[in-house]
């Protein structure tokens, strides 16, 4: 076993058989200095043989030679690479324990436009899946409702809860639209002719407006006070009017993300673009529109024929290099965890390794509204750390040693280590 | 008073009453009076084509009873014969359509509700010595059903049709054709030949059975069934093991196929490929019925030594007018959409011969149109009439009596004006000697000129137009515009404001053409007076095109043309080299291990030495790799990708003789995405949707090769089998789960039958062949059957077991079952729970090729762990890491880096599983998997470490031709947007490019996963679980 678990780590860490005994971290009861390690910072760059002081959940120092605090716990972490939590957008994370099995599913709601369910109220903080997820240097995750036009709203959870609550970092981060089909498809189960194929789209557009009119129309009438009653749909909605809320449209296609350009400008929204399949094709578009852009296939196939075998995978690198603020996502549950080597990937492919890490940290916590807590190594952040003995996005490299999350030592054990641990004892 | 409505008047009285010669046959008792009008006709003065290349100019057709009689080169008319004028028109002989469902009944349409409705038929009724399988119809004899159909009969007939070879066109065998004249007559009197060739699909086409449900099902179900067909020739009459041999019509009347051939419908180049392999294992001639892209792989077609069908129905282009519409257009729709009317040409250059047919137009009219189009695009005439003609009539079994003009033929004629290949019309018809007018052979021309005198007056008509004649009237300087104006055969009338004799306002004129150049007039004026006046034409403008010389192939095609021919296809297999490749890290993946600055020699397509410093040997290519690193090309023991039409047949519980290697796929851009990923080799395996699934493929990713070139034959045969919830449908709804095994005991249970039985067919087998030869008289063979012998085949240790998997019950099970019959378990693939025994797979020689990290899809996977590698191979199971995913198979490399990262396994190990243990699991690693000396130069390099996060394939190479170079594949992306925009601005420009075939190009295939279950010919899909396995 490569893990190398330091005293403190172990200690927490119960090799027990029992499905599940992981507990949550205790709220930090001493400061902890980690002595002499490569500290990625995000904001100030990578800062060679420093140390990290945490106190009460904070980072409270950050720099090198740090005078110990009395009672403080030292941790030697010289050789070892320390990052601030990843953040994983676009999961359902908590919401699907074994996908085929029904029973295990809580993220899709019944109906085309759900806007008033929330994700976080399904989250199972005892998923057996969550702890394989912070395994590998993740702490945070959007939590997001699937579904039909409007899928409802995400929240932001810290993995490492007792329940929803204490877990949720910020509850009800924004609505979720998945932008209806564009184009035609000549997919052989496709048996629609291409005008019914426009149809349908048109039609679904059509409804998705309607949405947005309606909501609009409740907002403007709860304003002056004419409402008849209350509808859970369009409150849900209400922040999206008054500036206070964030519009989530899932959209890939180039004619999608033109679509919704326009719509979020028309009701002048907060937005932010997830998906963005096609977003190399109108780079420029988006950083001149300050479009925020969540990328969700960085180890996807091309999305067309004819595209290029690595166009998924150097998207990022257009969209750094057209200066798009993005951050990159991989959308799923359990395959969460291999988000930071997705990230190294789009490296492979032409995105600088400093920009690689901030999508998967502090621009995922600036378009989330975290940012003053999370998302980066900074003094008076959240104690929310990643010790790694090699680099974090790749394989070859990556192992990660101790996780904090507000200065709360996390357990790192999971179901696979547990099952390794007991397999290794079978004759 | 008006001479055009007497003769009109005439005419119509004249039709009445003519008995139509619907004339009974010589059997039928004649009612009321006998017909025996005369049947002797000349035809004369006629330019004849009596076959391709071959024209009697001047001569005199005389035709009798039906048939032609002779050719009088001297233009003589016999007496006694009708003699009809034809100067000016050319007689061709009638055209056949060798392909065609016309006078036979429809097939039932059976009433199937959405699926999940309707319970699975997995066999079906037997009655009157029918096949086993409801897609089979080979005891149907078509004449027996045959009967004219006027109505239909038409639309063939105004193409100049006057024969078809007709079946009903449903299921894999349709029965025995019938070949007919399109004569409206009795069908005793049509039947040209009783019994043609036997019709064929891959498609199961009215069967509701459920097998099979892929075209690997259909072809394994016509090789189960010609195979039959031979033993029951020699089975019939005799006893088998278990009693009397059956009887079967179906099989009895396959018996004589070798002679009688069959005529089979494909769906594209691929699949015309695929027949042609099936039916040559059992010496079946075949035409098949083409898709138009045989262009594509003329080479491989040509080889077949084939004749084709063709239907003319050419595809209408891609939508690119909108603004985004290039977001859904593929650049190989594009390519055909521009070629697809070459085809003929390229066919005819290629010395392959074909006809053509009607099949598949959406409307008949569209046939000539798109004939000529062809012709415009390099076809000679000359072909195109063989194509109508001397072609099918050799196909259709009636080149003794059609398809020809000669003594003794059938009197099916064409007679047409002009030259039918550019822009002729047909005037009539001559079936069995009867004309049917399609146009009046001569009809008044009014183009020109009309100078006339009336009232003393010079005046000039001007007139043009065919069918609308309009123009004005001139008389000095004053032009009058005629207006109502109608027209029939001979006469023009039309109503002009003008003044002749003093008389001004509108008069009535009609025209009727008398010579040439000559016209009588009569002009009715206000006043009721009549003036009869006389005209004369002057020469109208010439006509454009006079047929001959203007026949330029249009072959200046804008696309390019490569293999295969899709975005990124090549321009031919790349060249075999000879390298040096100096200053590596050389990733051997055998006990040298990692090699730091070190060179590789590659000769011949093999390692030839692997060292440093070495020197370069002259005439070798030298590829400085500094900073770089060579590894092995990369091998994935599960992949399916490059599969066609359903990667599971997934309709009956053991399908062992289902072969995913008829159905390889070698256009898939797949292909050449994992070839950018540094994968070189992958077996391509049959889904998890029964226990004994089909057979293995292991292929190398040669692309730009046909699917034959990609087999890997040196890989001995392997085969599928599949455990747990898949294969127990346990995503079907309960009421719908009727096949046995719903359970992993039951999974046991058909195995072992399986087996079983299998070992009992060999018993039957050798019992059979001790028989003495008089015993043999009255002792059927044992019937060969593929599905048992392929269980033999892995029992005699001939054929290894690639087996799905994921918990430790079942795989313990399947261990056991092996160890029972006395063969070892090759590999489990999946095996996610492997780790859990692992020490009983490792003591029974058993390999696991697992994911390195997927877990939680579904229940069975719940304890999936991403050490497993790691503790399997620490048990000592050989290992490797698998994509079963178009995607993850172009990144295998970090793939197997998983189990450094989770459990601490050695970089070279690591390796290993992707390469050296793959290819051992495959048993190919005498050839391939490490770079040592000997083997295959399958190699990738690397702009980074391997294993890496931050590595890039730079080249991949297959036995010494390199097949991805990143260099190259950024000029391609270059090249085919130009191409792409040059095609789509071609589109824009042609104004009739919307017209033609919709869903004219190969619909695109799914990414195919383990449990992909899909009818591919119900087009229903039964479960596809998001990302499952």
């Amino acid at each position: 076993m490569k893990k190398l678990m330091t005293a403190v780590a172990a200690a927490s860490l119960t090799l027990s058989a029992a499905a599940h005994d992981i507990v949550p971290g205790e709220p930090q009861q001493q400061p902890i200095l980690l002595q002499g390690g490569t500290v990625y910072t995000v904001v100030n760059g990578v800062k060679e043989d420093t140390d990290l002081l945490l106190v009460d959940g904070k980072i409270s120092a950050i720099g090198k030679d740090l005078a110990t605090p009395e009672g403080a716990q030292v941790v030697d972490v010289s050789g070892k690479h320390l990052y601030p939590g990843v953040i994983a957008m676009d999961t359902t994370l908590g919401l699907k324990e074994i996908e085929a099995v029904r029973a295990t599913e809580d993220s899709e709601e019944t109906g085309a436009i759900t806007p008033e369910v929330s994700g976080h109220v399904a989250y199972n903080p005892d998923s057996e899946v969550i702890p394989t997820i912070r395994y590998n240097g993740i702490s945070h995750a959007q939590v997001v409702p699937q579904g039909d036009l409007i899928a409802g709203r995400s929240s932001l959870l810290q993995l490492d809860g007792w329940t929803y609550e204490d877990a949720g970092e910020r509850l009800n981060v924004g609505v979720h639209v998945n932008w209806p089909r564009v184009g035609v498809s000549s997919s052989w189960w496709e048996t629609r002719s291409p005008a019914e194929q426009r149809k349908a789209n048109a039609e679904a557009r059509k409804n998705l407006k309607r949405a947005f009119i309606e909501a609009k129309a409740y907002y403007d009438a709860k304003q002056a006070g004419e409402l008849n009653g209350t509808d859970l749909r369009w409150e849900a909605m209400l922040g999206l009017f008054d500036g206070s809320g964030t519009l989530y449209v899932h959209a890939n296609d180039q004619r999608q993300i033109q679509e919704a350009m326009t719509l979020t400008k028309e009701f002048g929204f907060d937005w932010v673009l997830m998906g963005a399949r096609d977003a190399w094709r109108m780079a420029d578009t988006l950083a001149e529109a300050d479009v925020r852009v969540v990328y969700g296939a960085p180890f996807g196939l091309p999305s067309r024929h004819d595209e290029a075998f690595d166009q998924a995978f150097s998207t990022p690198a257009a969209l750094a290099d057209a200066g798009v603020d993005f951050a990159i996502s991989y959308p799923g549950y359990w395959d969460v965890r291999n988000l930071p080597f997705a990230a190294g990937n789009a490296v492979a492919y032409g995105l600088d390794k400093d920009a690689a890490l901030r999508a998967i940290t502090l621009t995922p916590a600036e378009f989330m509204g975290v940012a003053d807590r999370v998302g980066s190594l900074e003094v008076g952040k959240q104690a929310t750390v990643v010790i790694s003995a090699g680099d974090l996005l790749d394989p070859i490299g990556q192992n990660v040693e101790m996780l904090f999350i507000e200065g709360r030592m996390v357990d790192l054990n999971n179901r696979h280590l547990q099952l390794y641990n007991k397999y290794q004892q079978k004759p | 008073m008006i001479s055009s409505n007497r003769l009109s008047k005439l005419a119509v009285a004249m039709c009445a009453a003519l008995p139509a010669l619907v004339s009974a046959s010589q059997t039928t008792t004649v009612q009321g009076l006998h017909d025996n009008s005369s049947s002797y006709v000349a035809l004369q003065n006629a330019t004849i084509i009596t076959e391709p290349g071959k024209t009697i100019e001047n001569a005199t057709l005389v035709i009798r009873n039906g048939k032609i009689e002779r050719i009088n080169q001297n233009n003589r008319a016999p007496e006694g014969a009708r003699v009809i004028d034809l100067s000016g028109h050319t007689v061709y002989p009638g055209f056949i359509d060798a392909y065609s469902n016309y006078g036979v009944p429809e097939p039932k349409k059976e009433q199937r509700g959405p699926w999940f409705s309707t319970r699975p038929e997995y066999s079906n009724k037997r009655e009157g010595g029918n096949a086993a399988n409801d897609a089979i119809h080979s005891q149907l004899e078509w004449v027996n059903e045959a009967a004219s159909d006027a109505k239909a009969a038409n639309d063939y007939i105004e193409q100049g049709f006057t024969a078809v070879q007709s079946a009903r066109l449903d299921g894999i065998f349709q029965g025995q054709a019938v070949t007919l004249s399109l004569a409206d007559k009795i069908a005793n009197n049509v039947v040209y030949l009783a019994q043609g060739r036997h019709f064929g699909s891959f498609d199961k086409g009215s069967s509701q059975q459920q097998y099979p449900s892929s075209l690997m099902g259909s072809i394994a179900l016509i090789r189960q069934t010609l195979s039959d067909a031979n033993w029951y020739e020699e089975a019939q009459g005799k006893n088998a093991y278990n009693g009397p041999v059956e009887y079967n019509a179906a099989l009895a009347e396959l018996g004589p196929i070798e002679q009688e051939g069959m005529v089979f419908t494909v769906s594209d180049d691929k699949s015309l490929l695929r027949a042609h392999s099936v039916f040559s294992e059992f010496d079946v001639p075949v035409t098949f019925v083409g898709s138009n892209y045989e262009y594509a792989r003329l080479d491989a077609i040509k080889e077949t030594n084939s004749t084709l069908i063709l239907p003319l129905n050419f595809p209408a282009a891609p939508e690119v007018s909108g603004v985004n519409d290039h977001l859904d257009v593929e650049l190989a729709d594009l390519r055909h959409w521009e070629r697809a009317p070459g085809n003929a040409a390229a066919l005819s250059a290629a010395n392959i011969d074909f006809s053509f047919t009607l099949h598949q137009l959406k409307s008949a009219s569209d046939f000539w149109p798109n004939l000529r189009k062809a012709v415009q695009h390099g076809l000679s005439k000359e072909r195109a009439l063989a194509a109508l003609t001397t072609v099918p009539a050799r196909i259709a079994g009636v080149a003794d009596k059609a398809g020809k003009i000669a003594p003794g033929y059938m009197a099916d004629l064409v007679v047409a004006e002009g030259d039918l290949f550019t822009d002729g019309s047909i005037k009539s018809v001559w079936l069995q000697g009867t004309e049917k007018e399609l146009a009046p052979l001569r009809k008044a021309d009014f183009n020109g000129s009309i100078n006339a005198t009336i009232a003393n007056q010079e005046v000039v008509f001007e007139l043009q137009g065919d069918d609308k004649v309009g123009g004005a009237l001139v008389i000095g300087d004053a032009r009058s515009k005629l207006r109502a104006s109608r027209r029939d055969e001979s006469s023009l009338s039309f109503v002009v404001d003008s003044d002749f004799a003093g008389v001004e306002g509108a008069w009535r004129v009609e025209l009727e053409q008398t010579a040439e150049r000559t016209y009588a007039g009569v002009a009715i004026g206000p006043d009721g007076r009549e003036l009869s006046f006389e005209g004369r034409r002057e020469a109208a403008a010439e006509q454009t095109n006079n047929g001959e010389g203007a026949n330029v192939a249009a072959t200046d095609y804008v696309s390019r043309l490569t293999y295969p021919n899709v975005a990124y296809g090549l321009d031919g297999l790349p060249e075999r080299q000879n390298l040096h490749i100096k200053n590596a890290t050389v990733w051997t993946a055998d006990e040298q291990g990692i090699l730091e600055d070190a060179d590789v020699l590659v000769r011949d397509g093999k390692f030839y030495r692997v060292g440093q410093d070495l020197r370069t040997p002259s005439g070798y290519t030298v590829i400085d790799a500094t900073g770089m690193h060579v590894t092995p090309g990369i091998i994935d023991e599960h992949s399916h990708i490059a599969i066609d039409r359903g990667v599971n047949e997934s309709s009956e519980a053991i399908t062992a003789e289902v072969r995913i290697g008829d159905v390889v796929n070698p256009d898939d851009i797949h292909i050449y995405r994992s070839l950018a990923g540094g994968t070189t080799m992958a077996q391509l395996l049959h889904g998890s949707a029964n226990p004994i699934g089909g057979q293995a493929q292991v292929i190398k990713l040669r692309w730009g090769a046909t699917a034959d070139q990609m087999k890997f034959d040196a890989a001995p045969p392997s085969i599928k089998f599949a455990l747990g919830e898949n294969v127990k449908q346990s995503r079907y709804p309960s009421w719908l789960s009727t096949r046995y095994p719903q359970t992993r005991m039951g999974v046991e249970t058909l195995m072992r039958d399986g087996f079983t039985a299998a070992l009992e067919y060999r018993e039957r087998m050798q019992a059979y062949e001790k028989l003495s030869r008089s015993e043999r008289a009255k002792t059927a063979a044992p019937r060969p059957d593929y599905r048992l012998q392929t269980l033999l085949e892995i029992l005699e240790r001939e054929r290894f077991v690639h087996a799905h998997s994921y918990v430790q019950s079942e795989i313990l099970m399947l261990l056991r079952l092996a160890e029972d019959f006395n063969f070892t378990l090759t590999t489990f693939t999946h095996i996610l729970e492997g780790y859990k025994v692992a020490s009983e797979m490792a003591k029974h020689g058993a390999g696991g090729s697992s994911f390195a990290d997927w877990w939680a899809y579904k229940f069975e996977v719940y304890d999936a762990i991403p050490q497993n590698a790691c503790l399997m191979s620490e048990k000592g199971v050989l290992t490797s890491i698998n994509s079963d995913s178009n995607d993850l198979q172009r990144r295998l490399n970090t793939e197997a880096a998983k189990s450094v990262t989770y459990c601490g396994m050695s970089e070279h190990e690591a390796l290993k599983m992707v390469t050296l243990n793959p290819a051992k699991q495959l048993k190919v690693d005498q050839y391939v998997g490490s770079i040592t000396e000997g083997k295959h130069a399958d190699f990738v390099i690397w702009n980074n470490h391997p294993l890496s996060s931050y590595a890039r394939v730079e080249q991949t190479w297959i036995n010494a031709r390199n097949y991805f170079n990143r260099e190259r594949d950024q000029e391609l992306r270059v090249a085919l947007q130009e191409e792409k925009q040059a095609l789509m601005q071609q589109v824009l420009a042609d104004p009739s490019a919307s017209k033609g075939a919709e869903n004219g190009y190969k619909r695109e295939q799914p990414s195919w996963h383990c449990d992909t279950e899909h009818d591919t010919w119900l087009q229903t899909f039964t479960a596809h679980s998001h990302g499952g396995h």
